[in-house]
């Protein structure tokens, strides 16, 4: 029987988010609740203007441990907790190019898209983005494990048929399905 | 007409985008695939559900071990490098059947599980158990790194109570505490079910475990372990703090010392055959250490690089087939 993971909240807003930075900031072990909410839209941000994932990954990582870390430090100010982690996520590419050299690249920074006070365009850019990563994980859970495999782990039908004990067939017809799905709840819409 | 079924189709749409480097291939001719095609983008620019896992747990342990916000203020040299809450030396079992070999530390040793990094396949990637004033570490075992039974020295308050735990968790007894034991200590001997060695001992002379012991030290029965003195004291600046030897130079006992923890090895004979064990083992600077150990004749498993969680990591195999894992806490995520 297909399992499916329950629907994650939309992100809080205002005296919400509020709340769940105060507890954060009152016991660093309510950070979970910060990270789950936010994870999806930092790592796009990042990947999508390092466009490496190895990198990607690096850069999540220092955010949040930066986050937790300074997180006593910060006063909310009325913007959303996110605005915060995104100027994070925004030194942290500069300092990763700096560290690598790539002056040009660091000149790409120039580009609007980089920068941590983001427009309403950039964000809605991200929010579907991370809307869509929502819907994948609602996918019933053998269709989500073969889209993993495939594009995020970017695998062969033959491997993963293997690694499932499926036939290739029975995969391709899973992927099918899968993004069938995505493309329904979606609509006409890009991502 | 293409007679290949809607699923072939985009399949092959698929790999054609996959094999060039980011432009879609001509577009395809069927709409409804051509809007499928369209998610391939997106779909690759997802996270890895393993990452998120595994930097939410690292996250979880910074923060249990009040390492964010308030690091517990560290009062000597020899565990300034070291991650709070965690031991200098730690065993670090990779099994086959993970889940299953947490389960039994948790009933057998009264094990509390605090950290579980699973793959997507579900099995474990990485797992820490706390035990008495220890932890012991422990994943799935893969190709890179497969499983090795491994010998390790528990001391508890009750060695009888533990042993008899053990086998109602499904160890096997090789023989039930005594107090005839040449250590002096009350001591017994089971093996689980992985097959690993468990030493359950419960102190009763003041040589034989001095207060602030680890409850968990690794155990290596080595052959020629004579020779694994010289060595692990010139590549990890071990000490030996005590040696027993037979007349005829054979070491039938010896605590080594790493910055204030301790292992223990002996002469592999009779059913304690040669092992080779995995340790995880907190030294000051894991590059000079690392340099330090290939130069006295180690392999380089892993060259020193700066880990995501936080510690400068290096591995390494010695001349007896140990792999050690060397690590230097850098006191934040990122130097």
């Amino acid at each position: 029987m297909a399992v499916r993971r329950p629907a994650q909240k939309p992100a809080p807003q205002g005296a919400d988010e509020r709340l769940l930075v105060e507890a954060a900031q009152g016991d660093p072990a309510k950070f979970d609740a910060l990270y789950e909410l936010h994870f999806d839209r930092i790592y796009f941000f990042l990947v999508s203007r390092v466009r490496d994932r190895a990198t990607a990954e690096d850069l999540t990582s220092e955010v949040f441990h930066k986050a937790l870390a300074n997180l006593p430090n910060y006063e909310w100010r009325g913007a959303p907790f996110a605005a915060w982690l995104f100027r994070i996520a925004s030194n942290a590419i500069v300092d990763h190019y700096k560290r690598s050299n790539r002056e040009q690249q660091v000149d790409d920074l120039e580009h609007p898209l980089a920068q941590p006070d983001l427009s309403s365009k950039d964000l809605n850019f991200i929010e579907r983005h991370v809307h869509f990563f929502r819907l994948v994980d609602q996918l019933p859970e053998i269709q989500r494990r073969v889209v993993c495999e495939r594009f995020v782990e970017e695998r062969s039908i033959r491997e993963i048929a293997q690694r499932l004990s499926k036939t290739e067939g029975a995969i391709k017809q899973l992927q099918f399905r899968a993004l069938q799905t995505l493309r329904a709840q979606i609509g006409d819409r890009h991502v | 007409m293409s007679k290949r079924s809607p699923a072939e189709q985009l399949d092959q749409a698929i790999s054609a985008l996959f094999s060039t480097s980011q432009q879609l291939p001509e577009p395809s001719s069927n709409r409804s695939i051509a809007a499928l095609v369209s998610l391939v983008r997106p779909l690759r620019a997802m996270p890895r559900p393993e990452f998120k896992a595994s930097l939410k747990s690292d996250l979880q342990r910074r923060t249990t071990m009040n390492e964010a916000t308030a690091p517990a203020p560290e009062s000597s040299r020899a565990t300034q490098f070291r991650r709070p809450n965690f031991p200098n030396i730690a065993p670090y079992f990779l099994v086959k059947g993970a889940p299953q070999f947490i389960d039994f530390l948790v009933s057998a040793f009264e094990g509390t599980e605090r950290i579980r990094v699973p793959r997507p396949d579900g099995s474990i990637m990485h797992a820490e158990v706390a035990i008495g004033n220890s932890v012991i570490e422990l994943g799935d075992a893969n190709e890179q790194y497969p499983s090795r039974p491994m010998s390790t020295h528990l001391y508890v308050p009750d060695a009888d109570a533990t042993y008899a735990r053990a086998l109602e968790a499904g160890a096997t007894p090789v023989y039930a505490p005594t107090d005839e034991h040449p250590s002096g200590d009350r001591w017994g001997e089971a093996k689980d079910p992985f097959g690993n060695t468990w030493y359950i001992a419960t102190r009763k002379s003041a040589v034989s475990a001095p207060e602030g012991f680890l409850t968990v030290q690794p155990y290596m029965h080595l052959r020629n372990a004579h020779d694994m003195i010289p060595f692990i004291e010139a590549a990890l600046g071990a000490h030996a703090t005590g040696v027993h030897k037979s007349p005829d130079g054979i070491v039938r006992h010896a605590t080594i010392e790493i910055a204030g923890a301790t292992f223990e090895i002996d002469e592999a004979q009779g059913e304690s055959q040669p092992t080779q064990s995995y340790l995880h083992v907190y030294v000051p600077d894991t590059d000079a250490v690392y340099a330090q150990a290939l130069a006295a004749g180690a392999k380089s498993v892993q060259p020193p690089y700066t880990a995501p969680y936080g510690d400068r990591a290096a591995g390494i195999t010695d001349p007896f087939g140990n792999t050690w894992f060397l690590a230097t806490y850098l006191g934040e995520a990122r130097p």
